[in-house]
């Protein structure tokens, strides 16, 4: 093999001359444009024009030269002496559609492209002081499905680009890829663009790892050669969201208590019995759990940068604080990033640039126990002192006491006294170092190589005093655990371009290499003195655990783009991966794609149609995979991580499977493209994507003494969906304009072929994915509400004959009658996003909307909130206008009498609630301040900004929140809402400055 | 120039292939492949402290650890709850409530992980047994850990046919179904469930074997010959087989290596189980072991205000029988709760007496090493043989040996009083000698005894605190304070995981 390659090299070394082209860029308005990217088309080898709009580039006869600058038409000139001198003259143009797009390993212009990519600019990304990229995207990107499922400091979202394709538990996340290179950090202010490749014809250059979709990241570089600062800052307020939940005041809670005594003869409250338990007293106390838990936060943002240019060197640099404080008490999250691109040339013909980023972060955060006792809390109870501080309970002086220092909530715990004692904080610290070389070998002939060596390394701190009430009493408890991931990637490509007439073909061809190391180390103790905190004073109960785990991926990648006229595109990769997580003999898989378009503008029949600018048609085909699911699973295992009597042992831990292999996604997509009026431009795509060999965790019977097995299901999953994004200028008249932008994505998911059903439980929740049925789809006896005679809870029983149909459908009290059925899925049926955008003169008014409408989401918390009386000791949310609870024989209720409550809140439809939503995402008002005004003050660019970010929800779903986890894991099921870190409202102000 | 640039890239990348197309296998670090555990000496160890283990682990079940999933801790609770010497005294939504409300179906998930856990101690069993077997040169010392796993895939699958099966003396033993047998690893994953009988024949040639292999006794944490005997007089008891009951018992008590706890070193004994000589065996809980409020045994029946839940006492059932005499050795293990030193304190009306039976292994609330089996069982279960036979002088010798070591050699039981029959006195004395311990539910069933619960407590459903009356019963007409005997209801369904990926296993 390596023979062959290194004779590949030699027969390809053929003789070329090259000569320099110079030029000089104007605009409309014949003045000088500095930063205009110019780049010899269909290889990486650009420059930028300078202060004076001149550039200088090696291109040969036959190059295309490229010109791109924001806001203006992209041009093309043909190459056609030695040394020659050109002057290019930009076009404005309303829509960027020609845009050089970055997609990875390659770049193209948005005209060659024929796969489905979406494009965001850094203005349109950053549309609100951010530290997390998938709450920038939510209702931007049409088939990008964001969720926001906690608002705690610091935390991030989920993102699934078209919908659910895989069925394993663990990671369904987009690949990332920054400045080339797959993996990567970056901080939203050093994005210069994004792009999401969304079908195969885009993704299969990714192969193994694309199915969940690719996010490409371009972080910025020098625009000019003079040097240019930024400096933004935001400052601002995060205010808890509870969404629809309300919990009750003392007096509510007093009265719902009292439902407990409803004479079961007289259907009286027997007030006698009622008051001996719950004195009168108890009405006129009411702490407010949840004003007292959360309060108003600060966030705060600030990036400075420098950029600038010389003709050997270009260089960005930019740090960048966040600092939020939680709303809920003692948390919080800080963040410091920072990083450097540079760009230098050696000469004509080597270029290096070496991008560094380096990030570090602290956060505090919370106890899932002390978040669900802050919303169950009994408004009787009082958690302060008088002093203010977090009163002291437990089980010796928790008693229902009528005189207001009683404690009535269920257990003798005081949240807000374990918070006070305790701490949880995590710190993190990441570094990524990229070196690439660009060697241009021949004109038509260059070879790359992009190096990426990463580092990052978290640690977590939890720490309970041995002053907080509860099991560590006298004891404390510390326990530290530290991660380290390390490794590193390279890719080597040869990369071509050639002319014929009108004909182009370019394309790459290489090898890429990627390892990954993690070691993790942990350490608990108790025996604690008071007031000391590290693990070198725990006395007792000491434990420490620690292994390591690695993987590596090889890979042979490449590509071919055809082109005829600049109207017919053909575009084919082949990508082949070698994976340690499959069996050697399994561990090998090819990931072909095709893809084409033809630009019908273009073509002479279209030539008198004035209304259109540009009709593309385009088509892909193409597999890609997914290797995500941990080193070793294939394996027979024994686990060695416990003792017996101090003693080492070996426990079963996993079934063997040799026949496990990769999943693959074939994809086929079907895309117009289509400009009107300079005003109008509509994306439309259809696709299908097919998953097989599915890699599931097959239940087996635990007779055999495990769960389940890792197997490749007969099955596939398959995902059609259509997407639609449509942005138009409504009006622009003198200052004043108007645009919008529309996205909406339906994708509906089907199961089909499978052996048999997978039953998936989590918490109690239980979901079925099986044939004809939708991934997700929750699996549950159906609530058919309350007895009207009786008050009892009512289910339905399904009676089914020996071919399994149903031969009856009948209501029963009897919980253990009532058998799961399916109930509906934790999928939208379709998603989608609305912005508006509206300049005048200084003044630019912003809105974004997010919508989501057609899933369903498990309202777990109600058990606990809506409980019936199961559960006295904890407090209920008031509920919507429309329940009501039985009383006497007669009432149609949507409650059932506390009397006759048999397994009410057991798990059944009736806590599945329709999750659609339709939210405001943000709304921002900018001001920029007169030019004149800003070079008053040195300054070149003044900009004040606006912004309110989740200001209104509009949903049926009666609980925190209807975003909710779309993650399958140990402790999560998509679509199930448990006690959550509430989701914040935001009122941010921002001064954003250039000099 | 160009010959060097197309050099340099023929260097820079055939240096980097080099360095990468090596072998991309990897191995865990902390795990062993299943193969290769037959390759080294202490594989067969390893697995059999690993089958020990398994009985105190918190495992991850359903996708991640729940700290109130233990082998033991499900299995005294599945038992315990379901009797009446214990009293719930708070509404929960800890599957453990099912068990005081008889309220069981298939997806309960202390009795899924009860039933997975089992069989996962099964399969580690049969890994040890299949690798053992395949061995020519058995030393002495193998042959014990050959023992050793044959016991304690008997003892699981006995506690499996005890909760999901009918009791073998009131059931149909050759036609009702027992468990599903796994007796090697390479089994189909569907296969139907065993008779009753099959069962308890599968139980009897697994301790019969283990009987005679094991003569390196490793101390009481570890199962040994005296074990496996008394697990044979408990499993013939169930039979009723007396003969075989008697000859077992027989042969732990005449063994000589252990002896009744005095009325003096008794109140200690739970607490140190490890080095009293009453204890034939148990599971070794060392302080790393220690599983705090969320996750010991001992959470549910005591608190010191802080260390557990303590939400469950000793019942005024079990309280009568012991107040019959307060010089009664065995009240140490009942903790009474004061409001103000005089007054019973009460949780949500039931009075507080927590149950101190797994607690204070090195003083601490939550530890202790749950003994499993000890010799006074032996006295007890011989006691119920004799009773059955007819022999009253051998009865209530054997009970009295217990009552004279208890603080009551001054109340000793001479003759059957009226009103009761010898087998009441002998069940008497075992529900007051092993309540906690694991015994009740099963004694009183096989008995052909009702369950009876006529007592305040939170088993009633829908129960609230001004419905409790401790001056009175609660009224009849209160459904399920009784359990009859005969009702079908009273054993554990068989998990909804099993009954879905086995087709052939048939519901309860």
């Amino acid at each position: 093999m390596k023979k062959t390659i290194t004779f590949l090299i030699i027969q390809l070394f053929v003789v070329y001359s090259y000569g320099q082209v110079t030029g000089v860029v104007f605009d409309e308005q014949k003045v000088k444009v500095p930063g205009v990217n110019v780049l010899i088309l269909g290889t990486a080898n650009g420059t930028v024009t300078d202060m004076d709009g001149k550039f200088e580039i090696d291109a040969k006869v036959g190059d295309t030269l490229v010109f791109s600058f924001i806001g203006y038409e992209v041009q093309k000139v043909g190459i056609t002496s030695n040394n020659q001198t050109l002057t290019i003259q930009l076009i404005p143009f309303s829509f960027d559609i020609g845009e050089l797009v970055v997609l990875g390993y390659s770049s193209k212009t948005k005209l060659e492209i024929s796969s489905a990519v979406s494009v965001l600019s850094e203005d349109k990304l950053n549309d609100t002081p951010s530290d997390d990229i998938g709450g920038l995207l939510q209702g931007k990107v049409s088939g990008v499905q964001v969720v926001t499922s906690s608002g705690a400091p610091g935390g991030g979202s989920e993102i699934r680009i078209r919908g659910v394709s895989t069925i394993k538990p663990g990671n369904n996340e987009p690949l990332y890829v920054v400045d080339g290179i797959i993996g990567g950090t970056f901080d939203p202010n050093d994005v210069e663009s994004l792009t999401v490749l969304k079908d195969a014809g885009a993704t299969g250059m990714y192969g193994a790892r694309a199915s969940k979709g690719v996010i490409v990241i371009t972080t910025k570089s020098a625009k000019s050669g003079n040097t240019v600062y930024e400096f933004k800052s935001s400052y601002g307020y995060n205010i808890a969201d509870h969404g629809n939940v309300d919990m009750m005041n003392g007096q509510e809670f007093y009265d719902l208590s009292s439902e407990q005594y409803r004479d079961e003869d007289t259907h009286e409250i027997d007030k006698i019995k009622f008051y001996a338990d719950y004195p009168k007293s108890l009405q006129s106390f009411d702490n407010n759990w949840l004003d007292e838990a959360f309060k108003p936060a600060a966030i705060q943002k600030y990036y400075l940068s420098a950029s600038g240019s010389s003709k050997k060197l270009s260089y960005y640099t930019s740090g960048t604080y966040y600092n939020e404080e939680g709303t809920y008490r003692k948390t919080g999250f800080q963040k410091l990033n920072l990083r450097t691109n540079t760009t230098y040339k050696f000469n004509d013909r080597v270029t290096m640039k070496n991008n560094i980023s380096l990030n570090a972060s602290k956060g505090t955060t919370y106890d899932y126990m002390d978040m669900y006792y802050t919303y169950l809390g009994v408004p009787w109870d009082k958690p302060f002192n008088a002093d203010g501080s977090s009163r002291y309970i437990d089980g010796t002086n928790a008693k229902k006491l009528s005189d207001g220092t009683g404690w009535w909530s269920r257990d003798p715990i005081n949240p807000f006294h374990t918070i006070d004692n305790s701490d949880h904080i995590y710190k993190g610290a990441g570094a990524d170092y990229d070196l690439s070389l660009d060697i241009r070998i021949f004109d038509w002939l260059s070879f790359s190589s992009s190096n990426r060596i990463g580092f990052s390394t978290t640690k977590g701190h939890n720490y309970v005093s041995p002053e907080a009430a509860g099991t560590y009493k006298n004891k404390g408890y510390i326990a530290e655990s530290q991660d380290i991931w390390s490794g590193g990637l390279s890719t080597n490509l040869l990369r071509f371009n050639r002319v014929f007439g009108d004909h182009s073909i370019d394309g790459l061809v290489g090898f890429e290499f990627q390892r990954g190391y993690f070691e993790t180390l942990g350490v608990s103790g108790t025996g604690l003195p008071v007031g000391f905190d590290v693990p070198s004073v725990a006395s007792s109960e000491i434990k420490i655990s620690g292994s390591n785990n690695e993987d590596g991926l090889n890979s042979f990648i490449s590509q071919a783009t055809y082109n005829y006229k600049g109207t017919y595109f053909l575009t084919g990769s082949y990508r082949i991966d070698i994976s340690s997580n499959f069996p050697p003999e399994n561990n090998v898989a090819k990931f072909p794609s095709i893809s084409g378009s033809v630009i019908l503008s273009k073509m002479a029949f279209m030539d008198d149609v004035n209304l259109i600018d540009l009709l593309k048609l385009r088509t892909s085909y193409g597999v890609t995979g997914d290797p995500e699911i941990g080193s070793s699973r294939y394996m027979g295992l024994f686990n060695l991580n416990t003792q017996y009597n101090g003693k080492p042992a070996a426990t079963p831990y996993q079934l063997q499977n040799l026949d496990l292999t990769w999943e693959k996604t074939n994809q086929m997509n079907i895309g117009i493209d289509l400009e009107l009026l300079k005003r109008v431009t509509l994306n439309l795509d259809i696709y299908s994507n097919v998953t097989k060999d599915l890699i599931i965790l097959r239940a087996m019977p635990p007779s055999t003494g495990f769960e389940n097995q890792y197997q490749n299901s007969t099955g596939h999953l398959d995902n059609k969906g259509i997407e639609i994004t449509l942005s138009t200028v409504n009006i622009q008249k003198g200052d004043f304009k108007f645009t919008t932008d529309f996205t909406f994505a339906k994708n509906t998911n089907m199961l089909n072929d499978f052996e048999e059903p997978i039953i998936s439980t989590v918490g109690g929740v239980t979901q079925i994915y099986q044939n004809g049925g939708e991934l997700y789809t929750f699996y549950l006896p159906k609530w058919l509400g309350v007895d009207a005679q009786t008050g009892a809870p009512v289910w339905e029983k399904i009676t089914k004959d020996a071919n399994g149909n149903v031969t009856l459908r009948e209501p029963t009290s009897n919980y253990s009658e009532a058998a799961p059925q399916e109930v509906g899925s934790a999928l939208p049926s379709f998603t989608g996003g609305i912005s508006a955008t509206f300049e005048y003169k200084n003044f630019t008014l912003y809105a974004n909307a997010a919508y989501q409408y057609g899933n369903k989401v498990y309202n777990a918390t109600r058990i606990f909130m809506d409980s019936d009386g199961h559960e006295p000791y904890y407090n209920n949310m008031n509920p919507k206008d429309d329940w009501s609870r039985w009383e006497r024989p007669g009432d149609v209720a949507t409650h059932p009498s506390m009397q006759n409550n048999s397994l009410s809140k057991e798990t059944s439809s009736r806590f599945l609630e329709d999750g659609s939503f339709f939210k405001i995402r943000t709304v921002s008002l900018e001001y920029r301040l007169p030019k004149k005004w800003a070079n008053s003050i040195k300054l070149s660019e003044i900009s004040l900004v606006l912004t309110g970010n989740n200001l209104f929800t509009s949903t049926e779903f009666w609980g925190q929140d209807p975003e909710v986890t779309l993650n399958s894991g140990s402790w999560s099921m998509p679509g199930v809402c448990d006690f959550k870190y509430p989701n914040n409202k935001q009122y941010i102000f921002s001064l954003n400055v250039k000099f | 120039m160009k010959k060097i640039l197309a050099l340099l890239s023929i260097m820079v990348c055939v240096a980097v292939f080099h360095s990468c197309i090596d072998n991309i296998d990897v191995s865990p670090s902390d795990q062993i492949s299943t193969g290769s555990l037959s390759e080294t000496e202490d594989g067969i160890v390893n697995v059999t402290n690993g089958n020990y283990a398994l009985f105190k682990d918190g495992l991850t079940f359903q996708g991640f650890q729940d700290d109130n999933n233990c082998y033991l801790r499900q299995y005294f609770q599945m038992s315990d709850f379901a009797a009446d010497d214990i009293v719930c005294g708070q509404k929960t939504e800890d599957p453990l409530y099912y068990s005081f409300t008889y309220t069981h179906s298939p997806d309960q998930s202390n009795s899924r992980f009860f039933w997975y856990s089992s069989y996962k101690i099964i399969n580690g069993a049969n890994t040890a047994i299949e690798i053992i077997e395949g061995q020519t040169n058995q030393t002495d010392e193998i042959k014990q850990m050959l023992g050793e796993n044959y016991f304690i895939r008997a003892f699981s699958m006995f506690n499996l046919v005890r909760f999901y099966s009918q009791p073998y003396a009131i059931s149909n033993p050759t036609t009702d179904l027992g468990i599903i047998l796994r007796m090697s690893t390479s089994e189909p994953g569907e296969k139907a469930r065993a008779t009753i009988q099959q069962t308890y024949d599968a139980i009897i040639a697994d301790l019969t074997k283990a009987e005679g292999l094991m003569n390196k006794p490793r101390g009481k944490e570890y199962a040994s010959k005296e074990a496996a005997q008394a697990l044979l007089a408990r499993v013939y008891l169930n039979m009723e087989d007396n003969d075989k009951t008697i000859e077992y018992s027989t042969s732990v008590i005449e063994s000589n290596r252990f002896s009744l706890e005095t009325a003096s070193t008794f109140p200690s004994f739970f607490a140190n189980a490890i080095s009293h000589d009453e204890t034939i065996w148990l599971v070794a809980f060392t302080t790393v072991d220690s599983r705090g409020k969320f996750g010991s045994i001992a959470s549910m029946l005591y608190s010191d205000g802080n260390s557990g839940w303590g939400e469950e006492f000793a019942s005024i059932p079990y309280r009568e029988k012991l107040s019959a005499n307060l010089a009664d050795v065995r009240w140490a293990y009942i903790d009474t709760l004061y409001k103000d030193g005089v007054t019973v304190d009460k949780k949500n009306g039931i009075e507080v007496f927590y149950i101190t039976k797994f607690s204070f292994q090195d003083g601490d609330p939550n530890l202790s090493s749950p003994v499993l089996f000890r010799l006074a069982e032996m006295y007890l279960n011989r006691a119920e043989a004799y009773a059955k036979q007819g022999n009253e002088p051998s009865a209530l010798a054997d009970v009295n040996e217990i009552r004279k070591n208890r603080g009551l050699e001054n109340d000793l039981i001479t003759s059957v009083p009226a009103g009761k029959t010898l087998l009441d006195v002998v069940l008497d004395e075992k529900r007051l000698e092993l309540a906690f311990e694991g015994h009740r539910y099963f004694d009183v069933f096989r008995n052909k005894r009702d369950m009876d619960r006529s007592y305040w407590g939170y088993h009633i459903e829908n129960l609230t605190v001004g419905d409790i009356n401790l001056g009175t019963k609660p009224p009849a007409t209160i459904a399920n304070l009784i359990i009859e005997w005969d009702d079908a209801s009273k054993i554990y369904f068989i998990p909804i995981d099993e009954i879905n990926a086995n087709k052939l296993c048939v519901q309860n």
